[in-house]
């Protein structure tokens, strides 16, 4: 089947039944072999034309394009950048420079580590005074009815786990330097 | 990004980049849905099809290995696999079984859609048993070599090429009473 050699007209009708009349699909090692028929035989060039008319045929069958919205579906689902660099707050003193603006005072103020931790301090801390307030009593609320102290003990339990999220989650700091 | 090499894009799609995606879909997406439109008989399932294709690639583009395959025949075989799951799925149980032949008397929409040289050229390639109307489709539709169109099928060359010639004789059967006509209606664009 491979060879380079003669072909038969029936190995011709073989392989245009097969592949069509366009020799670029036809198996390579006989493709010069089929071309030499062609020109040498009309009963080869009948069979190529009869060929040509399936495949005129058949590429009138119907296709569409993609639609706008499937390329929009698989945008939206695409691999995103991952970011190699931390913001430049985090650099030290040396990136205040390039920073500018508030992230670039905070980077000033603070040299040491993300400008966000102060911040975070600053609420954690405005948590515990409002949860200490509550529980020690100071709270006009507090009083010495049965009723208010399991309210204030339900209070208690609440502020405390506020307080452990706000000092134990560090990825929500992370999210404030976005 | 014309003269990039899919293999390049892929890698670039692996690090996101959003341009690299658009290409990669330019080029290949079309063809997709085209391979799944004609296996599958319709453009709705075809882009279902398409969009799980495209999903893969863009989770598996860091793992792609540069030289291992070409990837338009890698995608191709992805296609055609969840083609041929899918008509499983629709009970499609033998993948070489003929389908049960349309009725002789054609609804009022048939007979409509039978004015349209296209559908009925559709339809006739739909009455194709699964495998033959695969190795249609790759060879004369998506323009695989016999060799890549056995790669992609995971079967002989040989296999291929009898596969085709089943096809072609059975299309060219079907559309025999037509043939004249269609092509009539074709050259004079009626």
């Amino acid at each position: 089947m491979m060879n380079a050699g003669p072909i038969t007209l029936e190995r011709l009708d073989e392989l245009l039944s097969a592949y069509g009349a366009d020799e670029a699909g036809w198996p390579a090692g006989e493709r010069q072999a089929a071309r030499e028929l062609i020109a040498a035989s009309a009963e080869a060039r009948r069979l190529l034309e009869d060929a040509r008319a399936l495949d005129t045929l058949l590429s009138a069958a119907p296709v569409e394009e993609p639609s706008e919205e499937l390329v929009e579906r698989l945008m939206a689902a695409r691999p995103r950048e991952v970011p190699k660099e931390l913001p430049q707050a985090r650099r030290g003193a040396g990136g205040a420079k390039k920073g500018g603006g508030l992230r670039g005072i905070a980077a000033a103020l603070w040299p040491y580590g993300s400008s966000a931790f102060p911040a975070g301090a600053l609420a954690a801390s405005l948590v515990l005074g409002i949860a200490l307030g509550t529980s020690t009593g100071i709270s006009p609320i507090a009083t010495n009815s049965g009723a208010t102290t399991t309210a204030a003990a339900t209070a208690d339990t609440t502020d405390d786990q506020l307080i452990a999220i706000a000092l134990a989650d560090p990825s929500y700091i992370e999210e404030w330097t976005q | 990004m014309d003269g990039i090499p899919d293999d390049e894009l892929v890698a670039a799609v692996a690090k996101g980049d959003e341009s690299a995606c658009r290409e990669l879909m330019k080029r290949h997406l079309g063809r997709v849905v085209a391979l799944a439109r004609r296996m599958l008989g319709n453009q709705a399932d075809a882009e279902e099809i398409a969009q799980e294709v495209f999903l893969r690639v863009w989770k598996h583009a860091e793992k792609w290995e540069p030289g291992r395959a070409q990837f338009s025949t890698w995608l191709h075989r992805v296609g055609t696999n969840l083609c041929l799951d899918r008509l499983r799925k629709q009970g499609m149980d033998d993948l070489d079984a003929i389908p049960e032949p349309a009725s002789e008397d054609p609804t009022p929409y048939e007979a409509m859609a039978q004015k349209d040289v296209a559908r009925r050229v559709d339809a006739a390639l739909q009455q194709l048993p699964p495998r033959q109307r695969l190795a249609i489709t790759l060879s004369h539709y998506q323009g695989l070599t016999n060799i890549e169109a056995a790669e992609v099928m995971e079967v002989t060359v040989e296999a291929v090429e009898s596969l085709l010639g089943r096809a072609r004789r059975a299309l060219k059967a079907a559309l025999a009473t037509e043939k004249d006509e269609l092509l009539r209606r074709m050259n004079t664009g009626a």
